[in-house]
């Protein structure tokens, strides 16, 4: 077998290391390279930017561990600008989740910023944490409908929602201005959509994982969904704008590295294809 | 009586009933129905906590038997159900007992294991794409033409290396997304939809039975 043949045919073995050694590198040498900025995240930033004073903000964790990887670090960076303007604007932000991971998530969140110390925030005023609700779209539907029946206690320190200010008005869909959804699947945008977005008209922003994106395309163009935060890059993007490099800005060479061979290997087998006379066969 | 009790038309009218009841407060606003929605909605709930424990159960028996057989693999199904009997203890929502997911051993395992694997099988994506991506993309038609050529510039757009030597890649990346990817989302979606509801309708009506005693006539 000639070498332009072999070149069509790589062994998917090969492939995989190549693959591994293509993200380790950039890990292990981070390459520094320069982040352009894109539409979506300059519209997440300016979106958050012009939340207007005195709104209730709700943040849905709405992945588990799996999701970590890409949703983690945009996650982090939206919370720490939401919680760097709460004080300037009164915003109220209660975190929740629909997948039952989500609170995990958050904890690992919380080990790392610390609202109070960091940001002057007074839990139970400025932000509340009530956890997971069980039920999928049915525990979507029966949150909006009744907040306080879902999560009569919060969930950092179980105790009944009615010690603390920050909920006093905050009982159904209608009380909330914003959602901000990080996820990874089922429920999801769709979800948000039929029980929070069209019932109550509760606008709200995605972040999502990078195959997830495509499906979300309709969805923005129409205005349903008011801003988009497609995947790793996107949030290194955010990071910049945000002048707080973090988590994303440290993985974001990893995925240059990993599409640049996917170019090569794409490349490479196209030449071999049409050097052989693959496509006269074809 | 037991004859009656077994009717297939039972469980069809009790889905109908269910059925409506959630789908019309969703279009008309009536009180009685929308706290009959509410209810029902919070049956769901109670229906789907005790679904966990059917979970639990069933991991339970499977593994249970491949450890009891010692059959190929059961040293993992062994690890499996210590883990998960460990987790379940620990994580009880008992803070007094020290128990809860702020339990020393349950945030261990949960940082230390279940973290770094659930990241793991999210990352074997990329060594599977970057597989099937050089398999795919190849110019053998005009539609595999296209494919590639969409594929190609949707890396490039995505990938800092290749926006920071010319920016117009985000643009390319941008009017694949807007145009033909947005418009053959919209598609999808509304051919799903429309599956959706024909689905619903059939099954409001009986005529789908699948998920009734496996689709039986009598």
């Amino acid at each position: 077998m000639s070498l332009l043949e072999r070149a069509q045919n790589i062994d998917r073995r090969w492939v995989y290391l190549l693959v591994w050694l293509f993200v380790l590198f950039p890990l292990l040498n981070p390459l520094g390279l320069p982040i352009p900025i894109g539409r979506d995240s300059t519209a997440w930033k300016e979106y958050i930017d012009a939340i207007p004073n005195d709104s209730v903000i709700m943040v849905s964790m709405d992945y588990g561990v799996s999701g970590m990887p890409e949703l983690y670090p945009m996650t982090v960076a939206s919370m720490k600008h939401l919680w760097s303007m709460t004080d300037a604007k009164n915003l109220k932000i209660v975190v929740i989740a629909f997948w039952n991971q989500g609170p995990l998530v958050f904890d690992t969140l919380l080990s790392q910023v610390d609202p109070e110390a960091d940001y002057g925030m007074v839990y139970g005023e400025d932000w509340i944490e009530l956890g997971w609700i069980p039920g999928g779209e049915t525990g979507m539907a029966a949150f909006a409908n009744d907040i306080w029946a879902q999560k009569p206690n919060d969930y950092l320190y179980s105790r009944p929602l009615d010690e603390y200010p920050i909920m006093e008005n905050i009982r159904v869909a209608e009380d909330v201005d914003l959602v901000v959804s990080f996820e990874t699947g089922t429920p999801g945008l769709p979800e948000w959509l039929r029980q929070w977005n069209d019932p109550y008209g509760v606008p709200f922003i995605v972040g999502c994982i990078g195959v997830s994106v495509p499906g979300m395309a309709p969805y923005l163009s129409s205005g349903q969904l008011s801003a988009l935060m497609p995947g790793l890059t996107a949030s290194a993007e955010y990071e910049v704008l945000l002048n707080r490099p973090g988590l994303a800005v440290a993985g974001v060479d990893a995925v240059s590295m990993s599409h640049l061979l996917v170019f090569i290997l794409v490349v490479v087998g196209n030449i071999a294809f049409f050097a052989t006379g693959g496509s006269r066969r074809s | 009586m037991s004859d009656t009790l077994r009717r297939i038309e039972i469980p069809i009218i009790i889905t109908a009933i269910c059925t409506l009841i959630q789908v019309i407060p969703y279009y008309i606003e009536i009180e009685v129905l929308d706290n009959t929605a509410a209810t029902l909605q919070q049956w769901v709930l109670l229906i789907v906590s005790m679904a966990t424990f059917i979970g639990v159960i069933s991991i339970g028996m499977v593994h249970g038997k491949r450890v009891q057989r010692q059959s190929e693999g059961w040293y993992f199904s062994g690890i499996l159900l210590i883990v998960m009997v460990v987790m379940a203890l620990t994580g009880l929502p008992l803070e007094s007992m020290g128990l809860g997911t702020k339990n020393p051993v349950y945030d261990f395992l949960f940082t230390n294991v279940q973290t770094p694997l659930g990241g793991t099988m999210y990352s074997i994506l990329a060594f599977f794409i970057a597989s099937a991506a050089y398999r795919a993309f190849r110019a053998r038609n005009i539609e595999a033409s296209i494919v590639l050529i969409a594929g190609i510039f949707m890396v490039m757009s995505n990938a800092p290396i290749f926006t920071s030597m010319f920016e117009g890649f985000k643009g390319i990346g941008n009017w694949i997304f807007d145009v033909p990817n947005a418009s053959t989302m919209r598609a999808v979606t509304i051919g799903a939809a429309l599956g959706a509801i024909a689905l619903a309708v059939r099954t409001l009506m009986g005529i789908e039975r699948g998920y009734l005693r496996g689709g039986g006539e009598d």
